[in-house]
């Protein structure tokens, strides 16, 4: 564009700082980005907002009328007693055990698995150290449905090779019966977590500054200490970041649980059974509000609270530094 | 309440014996390697102790050895399993001690070959009577001299003495040869001395060879263990849960469905060749369909701008230009008309990924933008971001609540019927509240016409896009409400008594578009997402840049454009890239919220049916592996990338 027209155009922006009823009108007009916003956020809010409210509301209204026409006399917790007593196939309180006993051990082994791996990325000297990084984190895009099968096919039975030439069968992971177990879900999670898990630690431990570890060095320090003494509790940000990241992912997945542990009842977490309440062709849909919202709120009250550590995770997993 | 107790309890306590004992272990290896420059002669006897234990428990642990495992209570059988692990250790640690000692060959030599030797003469001899191998000469003599040949090679390439690598090679391959090929269990015991005395004896002559290492040696060593330790666990767990179970997925798409026989290719093209994959035969109704059409007309438009500002600028379409709103808007709309005529699980996931990704990016740049220093930034943002923190399930839940459809006879439960048939009851009664709404939106109407009369009258025609964009929309709107063209807007008909009543839109059943309803799930979702990278991107621009614009005289939107844009656009191609990847995957919402019927299945659901419901291994593993090059592109992207940052 030409030096005239942004001349021009600024002499008209500069026009139109008035006073009197077109300055209320340009101040209005300048302000539309601003309505826009708070459109999409209220549009945005509004699907949560309805199934909340809908939690609240016995079967008999949720079927007749929308949840904006509610009542305050209309209000009442029926479905979350319900869904929190023990009849088998709908109650909560199971699920959200198997729920935690998967979170918290696919939370805690990735992390220290994965700091290990990043310090040794960032600061120990070895040959195809720079493509051996970039192999692991490129798995970051790889689709977990291409390991399901295989995974499941070792959970159920082993893992087995058979020589070729000799012809005879070595087993080398003996078969622990680990499907339908939560176990099962943690452990795959564990794995898939970890080309994510280096990727984000190794960016920030790479950033520390080089004296701190020639200085230690120095001093005599081997790597063990160093890692432990001084690695550790610089990167406790970072680590949080994941930490939520993680526990958000894996107590929000569908996928891995439903292939390893969806066919026990016993060991199904919370999204499995929200998802079948759902595939229940409105027979509890009455319920899927309530106990959406229950699934929904451990998830939500990480996110609010940790939101920083959150964000920033999520920042330093996608822009570098 | 004991049984949830309980369960509880036993997963605290399987977590806890996991970590501790990995820590155990870990710790353990970095205190042994700590000996390496401390101590060498601690060192050399801890690690051959423990390396003989380990091969002492596998030997007894297995059974393989005589009396292991048998005894009257408990405490005896742990005895009579941990005695030949302990005895094997504690010589093994001897020898490793007096090598780390002597220097003189010869006597290393000896040590060596008669420690190691003797250990495997021991084993043989206990070696249960069903393990005795048979004697084997051929096979036994194959094995070893052609393993060895390749350790001696492996060797000489690697500028060591050959004979190292023939030492290792010859006892790997004797083990081979010797335990590997014949039959067990109807050796002798003497023979079974000698097949386990021999390998024993060539390591022990291979590791009296290696001399006791220098200061600067054993500063590599220790450098290398390091290494080994601290990214071992890591490596080990993504190889067995990721890498090898990713090859054998691919060798298991080219077996049949029970994994039994090579079918080659036969999976992948069953795929192709199945209408529920790809289904082109009603693409020539693309053709006469609205979007393409609007898609088409939208592109003619992007040519004649795209001409005039070339002849004004140089350039047909540069970033805010008049011409790129018509491109943009035009190609999505194409996309939409290509997408909804040609069917099929492989075309649904094309289109999940192109209309995903775009609206969430787009979306998500304005929020930030709009976000950006406005008051309450931070509520807006936590607002838009929070669908970050839901399930997926979950958000599949609440949006199924959102697209309830139920008979025009009822009232509407679900938000979007409700507007939608609202509207209709509105623009076809004569009530004052759709006189009044009618007046706003008409009113809202003229002046983006003036808008748009104001930018051409200044003859600056970026700016006439937006609000000329929204002005056809919202004229077409005006148009249909009125009733000037067409039966009015919203979800309203005629029935057969000449009556109007309400019309909803089925949203979730209502094929080919209820596949853009249940992206807007995921569009919602992941709006979040790139807002949050691109609002950091955006207060990452250096303030004196955009000054300096301002300075200059530069509006708004040419900031925006000419400015902000291109300092991100790196970032934005990371958003673009990571959507692209999730999107590709998607399954949960398509799972709960219809299961691939009604025309919206797609790639994922379709491979955990086939390899998880119906038991089609092997055209499962082709799924995956089709999932798998798709995502292949963007895969090499990011390596490429990541080689420049690296």
């Amino acid at each position: 564009m030409s030096d005239t027209t942004l001349t021009r155009q600024a002499a008209t922006a500069r026009a139109a700082e008035r006073q009197g009823v077109g300055g209320v009108i340009y101040g209005f007009l300048r302000n539309i980005p601003t309505w826009v916003l708070w459109l999409i956020v209220m549009v945005w809010s509004l699907p949560t907002v309805g199934l909340f409210v809908n939690s609240f509301r016995d079967r008999d209204s949720q079927r007749a009328t929308g949840w904006w026409s509610i009542r305050p006399g209309d209000l009442t917790i029926d479905n979350y007693d319900e869904i929190f007593s023990a009849s088998a196939s709908t109650s909560l309180g199971d699920s959200l055990l198997n729920s935690m006993s998967i979170a918290i051990p696919a939370t805690l082994i990735p992390i220290a698995v994965a700091a290990f791996a990043a310090y040794g990325f960032a600061w120990i000297d070895f040959p195809g150290r720079k493509w051996l990084f970039i192999g692991t984190v490129s798995l970051l895009a790889i689709p977990l449905q291409v390991a399901l099968i295989p995974l499941l096919q070792l959970y159920v039975g082993g893992a087995h090779l058979t020589l070729p030439f000799i012809d005879k069968t070595v087993t080398i992971i003996p078969d622990f019966d680990l499907v339908g177990t939560t176990t099962a879900v943690w452990l795959t999670h564990t794995g898939f977590a970890l080309p994510f898990a280096i990727f984000l630690l190794h960016n920030y431990m790479s950033q520390l500054p080089k004296d701190l570890f020639e200085a230690a060095r120095i001093d005599g320090a081997d790597h063990f200490t160093i890692f432990w003494r001084l690695v550790l509790p610089l990167s406790v940000p970072v680590l949080a970041a994941f930490a939520i990241f993680q526990f958000l992912w894996t107590w929000n997945d569908f996928l891995i649980a439903n292939t390893m542990a969806g066919t026990n009842p016993d060991a199904i977490p919370t999204t499995i059974l929200i998802a079948n309440l759902a595939g229940d062709f409105g027979r509890n849909e009455h319920l899927l509000p309530a106990a959406g919202f229950v699934q929904a709120f451990v998830p939500l009250v990480v996110f609010f609270s940790l939101q920083r550590y959150f964000v920033r995770g999520i920042l330093a997993g996608s822009v570098k530094g | 309440m004991g049984d949830v107790i309980s369960k509880v309890v036993s997963t605290l306590i399987t977590v806890v014996i996991a970590v501790g004992a990995s820590a155990g272990l870990w710790v353990g290896a970095n205190l042994v390697f700590n000996q390496v420059r401390r101590d060498w002669s601690r060192f050399n006897a801890i690690a051959y102790g423990v390396i003989g234990f380990v091969v002492g428990a596998i030997l007894s642990g297995n059974r393989l050895t005589a009396g292991s495992g048998k005894g009257d209570g408990r405490l005896e059988e742990f005895a009579s399993w941990v005695w030949l692990p302990l005895v094997i250790g504690i010589a093994s640690a001897a020898v490793g001690f007096a090598l780390s000692r002597i220097e003189d060959p010869t006597p290393r030599l000896v040590i060596g070959a008669v420690g190691l030797g003797s250990l495997g003469l021991l084993s043989g001899l206990l070696l249960r009577e069903e393990y005795r191998p048979d004697v084997d000469i051929g096979p036994l003599v194959g094995w070893t001299v052609a393993i060895a040949a390749i350790g001696g090679g492996i060797s000489y390439l690697r500028k060591r003495p050959p004979i190292c690598g023939v030492l290792i090679g010859g006892a790997i391959g004797w083990i081979l040869g010797a335990f590997g090929s014949p039959d067990l269990g109807g050796g002798s015991a003497a023979w079974a001395a000698v097949a386990s005395l021999v390998p024993a004896a060539a390591i022990g002559v291979r590791v009296s060879m290696t001399p006791i290492p220098d200061r600067e040696r054993k500063a590599r060593i220790d450098q290398s263990s390091r290494a080994v330790i601290f990214l071992g666990p890591a490596l080990l767990f993504i190889f067995a849960t990721l890498v090898v179970p990713a090859i054998r997925t691919m060798y298991l798409s080219f077996l049949d469905n029970d994994a039994a026989d090579f079918v080659w290719f036969d999976n992948y093209v069953d795929t192709f060749r199945d209408p529920i994959s790809w289904d082109s035969s009603d693409w020539t109704n693309m053709f006469t369909s609205w979007p393409f059409i609007i898609g088409v007309v939208l592109l003619v438009i992007f040519v004649l701008v795209g001409t005039y500002t070339k002849r004004t600028t140089g350039k047909t379409v540069e970033l805010g230009s008049a011409s790129m709103a018509p491109l943009v808007i035009g190609g999505l709309f194409l996309a939409f008309g290509v997408f909804t005529a040609l069917r099929g699980t492989i075309v649904n996931n094309l289109w999940w990924v192109v209309v995903v990704t775009a609206f969430s990016t787009g979306l998500g740049l304005a929020v930030a933008v709009l976000a950006d220093n406005v008051k309450f930034e931070k509520v807006a943002k936590s607002v838009i971001f929070m669908p970050m923190a839901i399930s997926l399930v979950g958000a599949a839940v609440i949006w199924r609540f959102m697209y309830v459809a139920r008979d025009s006879t009822k009232t509407q439960t679900g938000v979007m019927n409700a507007v939608w048939v609202g509207l209709g009851k509105l623009s076809t009664g004569s009530g004052i509240p759709t006189i009044i709404v009618g007046v706003l939106v008409t009113i809202v109407f003229l002046a983006l016409l003036m808008a748009v009369a104001r930018a051409l009258v200044t003859q600056s025609y970026a700016r006439a896009v937006v609000p000329g964009v929204f002005a056809i929309l919202l004229g077409w709107f005006v148009i249909r409400y009125w009733g000037i063209f067409g039966g009015g807007i919203g979800g309203q008909k005629i029935n057969s008594a000449g009556v109007v009543v309400g019309d909803p839109i089925n949203f979730v059943q209502d094929p080919p578009y209820n596949n853009f309803w249940l992206m807007v799930v995921l569009i919602w979702i992941q709006t979040g997402f790139s807002m949050v990278i691109l609002s950091a991107a955006i207060k990452a621009v250096p303030t004196e840049l955009i000054e300096a614009a301002r300075v200059d005289g530069a509006t708004p939107s040419q900031i925006f454009w000419r400015v902000t844009l291109p300092q991100i656009s790196t970032t934005i191609g990371v958003v673009v890239t990571t959507l692209i990847v999730l999107v590709m995957k998607v399954y949960d919402i398509v799972k709960v919220m219809t299961n691939g019927n009604f025309g919206t299945q797609v790639l994922a659901n379709d491979m955990f049916q086939q390899a998880f419901q119906f038991t089609n291994i092997g055209r499962g593993a082709s799924l995956a592996t089709l999932l798998f090059l798709l995502v292949l592109p963007v895969m090499i992207f990011n390596i490429r990338r990541m080689q420049k940052e690296v």
